[in-house]
């Protein structure tokens, strides 16, 4: 099992760069809900690459997403 | 064809896969002002695939897609190479040509078309990698380009052999080592786009995709020009990140760097072409 990319919605929900979603390497994986103002990762889709990490953390100087073990393969 | 050939029955929609009935539902179809900022909210033309995480390769084919600015009347003629793999799952018509001769085979397409479709605009786009357009299919790519056809050829350029174990190819950089390029190369990169230039394309240009916006405005541009004028040639940079050895989270990063060398955004276009692009700027189509 591997970790997957996970928005923190409210720390999201304050820009409106959809940066990450244009970035992410997979196709319908990180989308973007324009009611709630956020990224949100489909998790089954994601491998696991990071690469919106890199975006978020270090090009756009900013937290909104991070890799964590999915709630499925937790135990 | 119609992108209506995605058009479910209503009474079988209930067994049909969630992902097919997004592409009745939510794709981009018959919408020449489509493109990347779509991606964000649409259906893409691309479903799950077993490329690495993080390729490059697999975000250039994202924006590619998105950016066709008429994909239910596109056909793409690919070759043997990593981008194989990606297209079984691309929900347009793709031919998978021997390797090496994917120019050859979509000149016959859009020929055929051409006397099938008078009527229509039918794009025939050339997706292959480094070894089958400048190595194994420089033949077949550059006749033609000496033949003026209008078709648009992208070249994934990884600057190796990937999907074989790293052999190097006409693309490599001189001295690059690979696994089974251990003495590194002995000569010089290719210039394929300077090729391309000298051989009669209309179009030309060399980018990384590290861009996306940057890579739609240069697809739509070769696509509409193919369409009017005569070949164009699009060359990508698009790293192996495994074969030169970066995390998955590093082919953004190593794009960004080429970029300012020999990666270096160029673009070229005959003055024929500077009109045809000038007209569809007129039109909002860019």
């Amino acid at each position: 099992m591997y970790y997957v990319a996970r928005v923190i919605n409210d720390e999201c929900s304050k820009y409106n760069c959809k940066q990450c979603t244009l970035f992410c390497p997979e196709p319908n994986t990180l989308m973007y809900n324009d009611e709630k103002h956020h990224a949100y990762v489909n998790e089954e889709r994601c491998k696991g690459c990071a690469l919106c990490v890199y975006v978020c953390e270090h090009l756009l100087k900013r937290n909104a997403i991070k890799m964590v073990m999915p709630e499925v393969h937790a135990d | 064809m119609s992108y209506n050939i995605y058009e479910i029955n209503e009474d079988l929609k209930e067994f049909i896969p969630k992902e097919i009935v997004d592409l009745q539902e939510r794709a981009t179809w018959g919408n020449p002002k489509r493109g990347v900022m779509d991606l964000p909210y649409s259906k893409e033309l691309v479903e799950e695939h077993s490329l690495c995480a993080g390729c490059p390769e697999s975000a250039a084919l994202r924006y590619i897609l998105a950016s066709l600015p008429n994909p239910e009347d596109t056909i793409i003629v690919n070759s043997t190479g990593c981008t194989s793999l990606v297209f079984p799952h691309i929900a347009l018509h793709t031919v998978h040509s021997l390797f090496g001769n994917q120019n050859a085979v979509a000149s016959g397409i859009k020929r055929v078309l051409e006397i099938r479709f008078p009527d229509k605009v039918k794009d025939v786009v050339v997706l292959a990698g480094d070894g089958a357009t400048v190595d194994i299919g420089l033949d077949c790519t550059l006749q033609s380009f000496f033949r003026q056809e209008r078709i648009t050829t992208i070249c994934f350029d990884n600057e190796v052999y990937a999907n074989t174990g790293g052999q190097e190819s006409g693309l490599t950089v001189k001295g690059y080592v690979f696994k089974m390029a251990p003495k590194g190369k002995q000569f010089d990169k290719v210039p394929m786009w300077q090729l391309a230039i000298d051989s009669g394309c209309h179009y030309v240009a060399r980018l990384t995709v590290s861009s996306p916006k940057r890579v739609e405005q240069v697809i739509k541009k070769a696509i509409y020009v193919a369409r009017e004028v005569g070949p164009t040639y699009v060359h990508l940079y698009t790293p192996c990140i495994l074969e030169i050895g970066l995390n998955s989270d590093d082919g953004l990063e190593e794009m960004r760097n080429r970029d300012k060398e020999r990666f270096a955004f160029f673009e070229y276009m005959t003055p024929h072409a500077e009109e045809v692009i000038n007209k569809v700027k007129e039109e909002c189509l860019l």
